[in-house]
C-alpha cells in the first residue's frame, strides 16, 4: 500500500508539524494568526502592476480529443476532423472555428498527467497546483492573485467566481490565506446574494445602522478585542462596500452590441461580464461553463457546449488583446481532467487524467506555442509531461511571483507551488 | 517546647516523627477514614488551575455575563428576556447553581447536546442511510436520560443498524459508507482523541504515541464490516463477515509485513475465539442477507468501550467537554493527543478522567462541574491593564471568546428578535385550547411540568427549524471536517439585507405575546426601550451611557420615524461582536 | 431460410396449387443465426432491398457490406467520418450513405468491390439521415445545419432545401405513398412536408423523446429510429425518454407511435423491465407488430404490439449495439454492434442440427 504523503518531502514535513499540533487541523488556522506575507516592496509592487488573471474552468472533465489535442482517423480519434489555426502547422478539433483563430495569443499545453481520475480530487489540483492532503489546505489560484495582485485595502473582492446557477458560497478556497480573498460567487452571473439593501430600508436607514452598529460595538471591543472579533468588523465594511458597488456587477451595463457579439446564452453574458470586472481591475475572475462529462453522446454534447464556448471565448480573448488587457492578464482554460481515447458503447467518454491538455495564454506567455505531445491515438504523454504543479508555478511566475517562495503560516513555511515541480519556461518570456 | 535546641541530629529526628504523628492524629489528612468529604471537582479544578500560573487574572464574570454564557453552553441559545430579568434581579447567592441545575434538567439541553454530538461524529456529512431526524432523536433521548458516555460510544461503535443496538446508532458508519480506511481515521480521531492519519503508512518517526500498529489495530475491529441491503430488513444494514486479517507495511521497512488482530490503542490484542472454517457465521453472506459472524469484532469492540477499557476514550471525551465549555481543550487542537502534544495540566486532565470513570462516565455531572467552577465563571474582559498579547494562551486566566455555532446564532437570533416567544406562546396557546383537561393536568407537579416543558420544546424546534439551515449553509465550512470559524462578506450580506434576518425584526405577536419590535413599539420611555433591548438582544442592561446612546438616537426619530429606527438600533445590537461571541 | 420469389412464381405459374405461404415470424423463438467481424465498433447497418447483403458503417469511417449467402466481407472505403445514414434506390443497385463531415457518397451496392460513384457536400455538419422516395426519384438528407434537403436520383442535384427545424435533424423517411415526407430532430419535432411543394403541412409531438438536462445544461435526445408502417397509417418514432441524468444515459427506451391520419401520438412504447437505454431503431413487422433495439445497461430487441405499452418480448442480447434493421424476408433481424461485430437474428424456431453461422473470415 503506497502511501500517498511522499515521506521526505515537504508536504509530509507540512504534515508533520501540523501533526504536532502546532498548525491544527486543516482550515482552523484560517483565522487570526500571522497571516503570509511577502516583502512589502515587492508586495506594493505587484499591486501596482496591474496583472489580472482570467480562468475558464470547464466543468466535468473537458474532451482533450474533441478540443485541443485531435486525433482524427485513428481508433480513438471519433468523428470530428481537425481544422488549422492562425498558428501554422497547429491543428485544433474542428469544434473550435474562432478560438482556431485566436490561438496565436494562446499556448497548448498537451501533456498534462495529473494521475487523476476523481472529479474532485482533479480539480483540487488544477486549482491549488497540489494533490489534497488531509493536514493542510492550499489556497486557489485565485485566492493567491486576490491576496498579491489587488490593493490591500480594495473593496471590492480580488477573486471572483462566476457559475452557471447556484447561490454564492464559498467555501475555504483561499484556506490559509483567510476568507478575505476567498471566491465571491455570482450564481448566475447575478450580483452576489443579499448585495442589495431590503426594500423598506432608506440609504439613511442603512448608514444609521451601519453606524449604530460601530458604536455598539466599540464598548464590546474596547477591552475584548481579538483577530476574530476584528475579521467580523471587517467583513461588515467589505459588505457595505460591496454594496455600493453593486453596479459593478451587473452586465446589463455594458453596451446592447457586446451583449449580442458574446452571445445572449448564460456562458456569453458570463464571459461579458467577466470582461467587464477585468477591466475594473477585479485580480481573478473565474468563470465556469458547465457540463463536460460526457460519459454518454459525448459527440453530441460537445458539439452543443463547445458551440457555447468557442465563440463566445475567442469575442473574450479578443476584447482583451484590443483593449490591450491581455499583456497583463493571464489566461486558462482547465477542466479536472480530460476524457478517454476509448469511446465507449454509448458513444461517451469516460475520466481522463492521464494525457490532456489545457491552453494558457497572455501575461506575457508566448503566443502560439505548443509544450508536449501525446502519441498517435492520444492515450499517453510522449513527451514533456506536466502535472497541475507545474502550470501553476507557470501561473505564479508569469504574473511576477517567484513560485519557489514560502508562505508563513502561523510561524511556518508553506511553499507557494508544489516543490516537486517548476515553472515550464518555455512558455515565458 | 519546639523553641529548645536539640544536642544532636537524631534526637530532632527523633522529634520530627514524634511531631509528624502528633500531627496525624489532630490533622486527620485526606486518607483518613471519611470523617471529612473530598473537595468538589470544581474546586479541584480552579485549585488546579491557580497552581499552574500566577496571574494576572481575569475578575468574575458578572450576572449577566455568567447567564448568557451559561445559557448558550447548555442550551444552545441566550435566554428569553424575562428570565433574564427575573436572574439578573434575584438576590438569592445561590442563584447560579439553581440556574446551572435549571438549565441541565431543560429539554433544551439535550436539543443542544444532541446537536454538539451530532455536528462533532458527523462533521456536517449528509448521508440518508440513516435520516437526520433519527440520529437526532436518538441522540436527544440518550442525553435526556443522561447515558452515562461509556453506553453511548459503545452503541455507535458496535452498531449494526440491525440486530445489535439502535438502528439510529449505525448512522456513524453507514453514513460514511462504511469505507474502513475513513472509518478507522474518524474512530481514532473522534473516540480516541488520536489523529492517526499518517499511521496509516508508518509509525511516526519522532511521535512514540502514534504508531502504525495502533491504527492497524483499530483498523482490525472495523475492516470486517460491510454495508448491505438486508432483504428481511429491508434496509441496509453494517454487516460483518467472519474472515478477513489484517496485515499491513510500513512505507520505510516494505519488506517487513506484520500482521495484526484487533486492539484499543496501546493495549494488547483482542483473544478471539477461533471457529472450523464453516462454522463461523451464525448467518452466512448471501445476496442481499447481512452476515452474522458467531464472534463479532465490532461487539467486542462496543464491550470494550462499554467497560472503560480505553484511557484514550475517557480522555477523549473529558477533553472535548472542557473545550465545549472552556473553549479549549487542555490538549488542543482537539483530536492531537500525543506525548509531543501534552495538556497544558496534565495533573488536572488525570484527575478529570479519573473522575469521570469514577461518575460512571456521566456527563451531566461533569458539565455541573465544570459550570460550577471559578474557572469557568471567569470574565472574558481582560483585566485592567492588560493587553490581549500578554494573556497566555493555555493558562484559563481570562476566559476565552467562543464564536456562537451557527445553530446557536440562529436560535439566539431568533429569541433575540423574540421569535421563539411568540412562536412558543402560539404553541401553549393551541395546546391549551385543543385540551384543556390534559393542559390542566400537566400543570399538576414537577414531571408533569417538564412534560409539558418538553412537547412546548419540540413544537417549537419543529416549527423553526427550517430556519436554521442558511446559517449552516453560509456559517460552516466543508463537510467531514470540524467546524472552524471564518468570517466573510456573504454572512456580513446575509445578516444585513436577508429577508430571512429583516423578517425577524417585523412586528409579531400571538395570543398575546409580541415579538421584540412590537414590544418596543410600545414602550415610551427611553430607559424602558433600552432595558427592553439590551436585555433582549445581550441578556444585560443597558449602562448610562448606552442608554443616553438610545435616547438621543430616539429623539432624532421621532413620529413616523420611531418605528424604523427602534428597528435600526435593534439590528445594530444584533449584528454586533458582542453578539456574534460567548463571551 | 426462404429464397426470393422468382422460384415460388414460376411453381405457381405451372401449378394450380397456391404456392405456401412466407414463414410467419415467431419472435418468441429468437436466436442468433450469423455473427460477421466487421473489424470496428459499429454505428449503423441497413440490408439492402433483394435482402442479398448487410451494409454496416463503423468507428473507422469505413462502410462494411456482408454478403448473407457466404458470408464474405467487403469494405466501402471513401468516408472520412462516421456513417450513420444509409439508404437504397428500390432496385438496390446503389447505396446512398450520409457522414458525419456532411458527405453524401453514392454506391455501387452489388459490385464485387464498391467504390465511390460520386462524393456530394450536402450539408453543413453532419449528415445524419438519408431516406429514398418510394418510387425511386428523390433523395431526402438531414443533419446538423438543420436543414433538410431533397435531391433527384437521376442527376443528383439538390431540388428543394426544408428550412425550420430549430435543432439538429436527427432522421428522415418518406411516407410509402411518396407524398410526404417527415424529418424529426433533437427536440423531439417531426415535420411533416409536402414532398411537390416543400410546404410544411404540419408538425407532430415526440417531445417525450427529448429532455433539457438543467444539471448538465445540456439537450439529450432526438429521434434515433423512425418508420412508417407498409400501409402508411402509422409511424413510429424511437430514442430516449424519462432522462435523470443525461451524461450517464440514465433514461428508458421508447418508442412513440403516431396515427398517420391525426398526426396524434396514441402510445408510448416502453420496455417492462425499464431498462436503462436509448431504443435506436424501430420496425414495423408486416404481421402486425413492431420491432426495436434497446441498448445502455444492457441491450435488447425489444417486440411490441401496437396496443399494448410494454412489450410482448424481449430477447437479449450478448452485446450493447447502436442500430438494427429487420431484413426483407422479415424474419431476420440484423444488429450492429459496439463490439465491432455484425450479428443476424432469426425469428423462427432453431432447427435441431443448425449451428449459428460461425465467424466469418473478412474478405475485400
Amino acid at each position: 500500500m503506497r502511501c500517498r504523503y511522499a515521506c521526505g518531502s515537504p508536504e509530509h514535513m507540512i504534515a508533520r508539524r501540523t501533526f504536532l499540533g502546532v498548525l491544527g487541523a486543516g482550515v482552523g488556522m484560517a483565522a487570526g494568526g500571522s497571516g503570509p506575507f511577502l516583502r512589502p516592496a515587492m508586495a506594493r509592487q505587484l499591486e501596482q502592476s496591474g496583472r489580472r488573471m482570467l480562468t475558464i474552468y470547464m466543468a466535468g472533465g473537458l474532451s482533450q480529443l474533441e478540443s485541443w489535442d485531435p486525433k482524427p482517423g485513428t481508433d480513438t480519434g471519433g468523428p470530428f476532423r481537425s481544422i488549422a489555426t492562425s498558428v501554422p502547422g497547429v491543428r485544433i478539433s474542428e469544434l473550435l472555428p474562432y478560438t482556431a483563430r485566436q490561438l496565436h495569443r494562446l499556448a497548448l499545453v498537451r501533456s498534462i498527467n495529473t494521475k487523476e481520475n476523481d472529479h474532485g480530487k482533479g480539480r483540487y489540483i488544477m486549482e491549488t497546483g497540489r494533490r489534497q492532503e488531509p493536514s493542510i489546505d492550499y489556497p486557489q489560484l485565485g485566492a493567491v492573485a486576490a491576496k498579491f495582485l489587488a490593493p490591500e485595502d480594495d473593496p471590492l473582492p480580488g477573486y471572483i467566481h462566476i457559475t452557471p446557477g447556484g447561490n454564492g458560497f464559498s467555501k475555504q478556497d483561499a484556506a490559509f490565506l483567510g476568507p478575505k480573498y476567498g471566491a465571491v460567487t455570482l450564481g448566475n452571473g447575478k450580483p452576489p446574494s443579499n448585495s442589495v439593501r431590503p426594500e423598506k430600508l432608506s440609504e439613511t436607514e442603512e448608514v444609521n445602522r451601519q453606524h449604530l452598529r460601530e458604536q455598539i460595538s466599540q464598548r464590546f471591543n474596547l477591552r475584548r478585542r481579538t483577530a476574530q472579533t476584528e475579521a467580523y468588523t471587517y467583513s461588515y465594511e467589505q459588505a457595505r462596500q460591496l454594496m455600493l458597488q453593486r453596479s459593478v456587477f451587473d452586465v446589463s451595463n455594458e453596451p446592447p452590441k457586446d451583449l449580442e457579439r458574446y452571445g445572449t446564452h448564460d456562458f456569453g453574458r458570463h464571459c461579458l461580464l467577466a470582461r467587464r470586472l477585468l477591466e475594473k481591475g477585479i485580480a481573478c475572475v473565474k468563470v465556469t461553463h458547465s457540463n463536460y462529462d460526457t460519459h454518454h453522446e459525448n459527440f453530441n454534447f460537445h458539439i452543443e457546449q463547445l458551440s457555447e464556448f468557442d465563440r463566445t471565448f475567442a469575442t473574450l480573448i479578443e476584447d482583451l488583446a484590443e483593449r490591450g488587457l491581455l499583456d497583463t492578464t493571464l489566461v486558462t482554460v482547465i477542466s479536472e481532467f480530460g476524457r478517454t481515447p476509448r469511446i465507449n458503447h454509448q458513444f461517451g467518454r469516460d475520466h481522463w487524467g492521464k494525457a490532456w491538455s489545457s491552453v494558457i495564454g497572455g501575461c506575457g506567455i508566448h503566443g502560439g506555442a505548443v509544450i508536449g505531445k501525446t502519441n498517435d491515438n492520444g492515450t499517453e504523454v510522449v513527451d514533456r509531461e506536466v502535472s497541475g504543479g507545474h502550470l501553476f508555478h507557470t501561473y505564479l511566475k508569469a504574473v511576477g511571483l517567484n513560485s519557489k517562495d514560502e508562505y508563513t503560516v502561523n510561524g511556518r513555511p508553506v511553499p507557494m507551488a508544489d516543490p516537486e515541480a517548476e515553472p515550464i519556461e518555455e512558455l515565458l518570456s | 517546647m519546639i523553641g529548645r535546641r536539640f544536642k544532636d541530629a537524631i534526637a530532632l529526628r527523633r522529634w520530627l516523627v514524634a511531631a509528624a504523628l502528633v500531627c496525624a492524629v489532630i490533622f486527620p489528612g485526606r486518607g483518613a477514614a471519611a470523617a471529612e468529604k473530598p473537595l468538589p471537582l470544581h474546586a479541584r479544578i480552579d485549585r488546579a488551575i491557580r497552581e499552574a500560573y500566577d496571574g494576572p487574572w481575569a475578575t468574575r464574570a458578572d450576572d449577566a455575563e455568567f447567564l448568557r454564557r451559561v445559557s448558550l453552553d447548555l442550551t444552545g441559545s441566550i435566554p428569553d428576556v424575562e428570565t433574564a430579568r427575573a436572574f439578573l434581579d434575584n438576590p438569592d447567592t445561590a442563584k447560579r447553581e439553581q440556574l446551572i441545575d435549571r438549565l441541565l434538567d431543560s429539554p433544551q439541553y439535550a436539543r443542544r447536546m444532541a446537536t454538539v454530538f451530532d455536528v462533532m461524529l458527523m462533521e456536517r456529512r449528509g448521508g440518508n442511510r440513516i435520516a437526520a431526524a433519527e440520529w437526532q432523536t436518538y441522540l436527544r433521548e440518550s442525553f435526556a436520560r443522561n447515558k452515562p458516555f461509556n453506553r453511548l460510544a459503545s452503541e455507535i461503535l458496535a452498531a449494526d443498524g440491525a440486530r445489535r443496538g439502535p438502528r439510529a446508532a449505525a448512522k456513524f458508519y453507514l453514513d460514511r459508507g462504511g469505507e474502513p480506511h475513513l472509518l478507522t481515521r474518524d474512530v481514532a480521531r473522534l473516540f480516541f482523541g488520536m489523529n492517526l492519519q499518517c499511521a496509516q503508512c508508518h509509525d511516526h518517526p519522532l511521535v512514540d504515541g502514534y504508531l502504525q500498529e495502533d491504527y492497524y489495530g483499530i483498523y482490525a475491529f472495523l475492516v470486517r464490516g460491510y454495508i448491505v441491503k438486508d432483504k428481511k430488513l429491508g434496509v441496509e444494514v453494517f454487516a460483518e463477515k467472519a474472515e478477513g486479517d489484517v496485515k499491513y507495511q510500513s512505507v520505510f521497512m516494505p519488506e517487513e509485513t506484520h500482521e495484526t488482530g484487533p486492539h484499543l490503542p496501546g493495549k494488547p490484542p483482542i483473544a478471539e475465539p477461533q471457529f472450523k472454517k464453516d462454522a463461523c457465521y451464525e448467518v452466512a453472506p448471501a445476496d442481499q442477507v447481512a452476515a452474522v459472524p458467531k464472534f463479532s469484532r465490532l461487539a467486542e469492540l462496543g464491550r470494550l468501550v462499554a467497560g472503560g477499557a480505553s484511557e484514550a476514550m475517557t480522555k477523549n471525551i473529558v477533553n472535548r467537554l472542557w473545550a465545549l465549555m472552556m473553549g479549549r481543550g487542555l490538549v488542543n487542537p482537539v483530536g492531537w493527543q500525543h506525548d509531543d502534544n501534552p495538556p497544558s495540566h496534565p495533573k488536572l486532565f488525570n484527575l478529570l478522567a479519573d473522575d469521570f470513570v469514577r461518575t460512571n462516565f456521566n456527563v451531566k455531572a461533569f458539565l455541573r462541574e465544570l459550570a460550577l467552577s471559578e474557572t469557568y465563571q471567569r470574565s472574558s474582559q481582560l483585566p485592567a491593564g492588560v493587553t490581549v498579547a500578554q494573556v497566555p494562551d493555555d493558562r484559563y486566566s481570562v476566559a476565552t471568546l467562543k464564536p456562537l455555532s451557527p445553530e446557536q446564532l440562529a436560535w439566539s437570533m431568533m429569541q433575540a428578535t423574540g421569535v421563539t416567544d411568540v412562536r412558543q406562546s402560539s404553541a401553549l396557546h393551541k395546546l391549551a385550547g385543543d385540551d384543556p383537561r390534559f393542559f390542566e393536568l400537566l400543570e399538576a407537579d414537577a414531571p408533569r411540568r417538564a412534560i409539558k416543558a418538553s412537547l412546548l420544546e419540540n413544537t417549537v424546534h419543529a416549527g423553526l427549524q427550517g430556519q436554521v439551515g442558511s446559517f449552516v449553509n453560509l456559517f460552516t465550512g466543508l463537510p467531514g471536517m470540524p467546524d472552524a470559524y471564518q468570517a466573510s462578506v456573504q454572512q456580513a450580506l446575509f445578516l444585513s439585507n436577508s429577508p430571512q434576518v429583516q423578517g425577524w425584526l417585523n412586528p409579531a405577536s400571538a395570543a398575546g405575546v409580541g415579538s421584540l419590535m412590537a414590544k418596543l413599539n410600545q414602550v415610551e420611555p427611553t430607559g424602558a426601550v433600552a432595558d427592553e433591548l439590551f436585555l433582549s438582544v445581550f441578556t444585560r442592561r443597558p449602562t448610562d451611557e448606552e442608554c443616553g446612546m438610545v435616547g438621543s438616537f430616539l429623539a432624532q426619530h421621532p413620529g413616523e420615524g420611531r418605528a424604523p429606527a427602534l428597528k435600526e438600533l435593534a439590528w445594530a445590537l444584533l449584528t454586533s461582536a458582542e453578539f456574534r461571541f460567548n463571551h | 431460410m426462404s429464397d426470393p420469389q422468382p422460384a415460388e412464381s414460376a411453381k405457381a405459374e405451372t401449378a394450380a396449387t397456391p404456392p405456401s405461404p412466407p414463414p410467419k415470424a415467431e419472435p418468441t423463438k429468437t436466436h442468433l443465426v450469423a455473427d460477421f467481424d466487421a473489424g470496428s465498433p459499429l454505428i449503423s447497418c441497413r440490408c439492402d432491398p433483394s435482402g442479398r447483403f448487410v451494409f454496416a458503417g463503423g468507428q473507422n469511417s469505413a462502410i462494411v457490406r456482408f454478403s448473407l449467402a457466404d458470408g464474405l466481407r467487403t469494405d466501402l472505403l471513401g468516408h472520412q467520418s462516421w456513417v450513420r445514414g444509409l439508404a437504397f434506390d428500390p432496385s438496390g443497385e446503389t447505396l446512398y450513405s450520409g457522414d458525419y463531415a456532411g458527405r453524401l457518397l453514392l454506391w455501387p451496392a452489388a459490385d464485387e468491390s464498391p467504390k465511390p460513384r460520386q462524393t456530394i457536400e450536402a450539408h453543413d455538419g453532419w449528415v445524419r439521415g438519408v431516406a429514398v422516395s418510394p418510387d425511386g426519384t428523390l433523395l431526402a438528407t438531414c443533419g446538423n445545419d438543420r436543414l433538410v434537403k431533397l435531391w433527384s436520383t437521376a442527376e443528383m442535384k439538390p431540388v428543394r432545401e426544408l428550412s425550420g427545424h430549430e435543432s439538429h435533424v436527427y432522421n428522415v423517411a418518406f411516407h410509402p405513398d411518396g407524398k410526404s415526407l417527415v424529418s424529426a430532430d433533437l427536440k423531439g419535432v417531426l415535420r411533416h412536408w409536402d414532398v411537390a411543394s416543400g410546404n410544411e403541412v404540419r408538425q407532430l409531438d415526440a417531445g417525450k423523446l427529448h429532455k433539457y438536462d438543467g444539471g448538465f445544461r445540456a439537450d439529450i435526445g432526438g429521434i434515433r429510429g423512425m418508420n412508417f408502417r407498409a400501409d402508411g397509417h402509422r409511424l413510429a418514432a424511437s430514442g430516449i425518454t424519462n432522462v435523470s441524468n443525461a451524461f450517464a444515459g440514465v433514461g428508458n427506451p421508447a418508442v412513440v407511435l403516431f396515427d398517420w391520419k391525426t398526426g396524434k401520438e396514441i402510445r408510448i412504447l416502453l420496455s417492462k423491465a425499464g431498462h436503462r437505454g436509448t431504443a435506436w431503431s424501430v420496425d414495423f413487422h408486416p404481421d402486425g407488430f413492431l420491432v426495436g433495439l434497446s441498448s445502455g445497461g444492457g441491450a435488447f430487441l425489444l417486440f411490441w404490439k401496437e396496443d399494448q405499452p410494454k412489450e410482448f418480448h424481449q430477447f437479449k442480447l450478448s452485446q450493447n449495439a447502436r442500430d438494427a434493421d429487420l431484413h426483407p424476408d422479415a424474419l431476420r433481424i440484423a444488429v450492429a454492434h459496439y463490439d465491432g461485430h455484425l450479428r443476424l437474428y432469426e425469428m423462427r424456431e432453431k432447427p435441431p442440427d443448425a449451428k449459428p453461422e460461425a465467424k466469418k473470415e473478412t474478405a475485400g
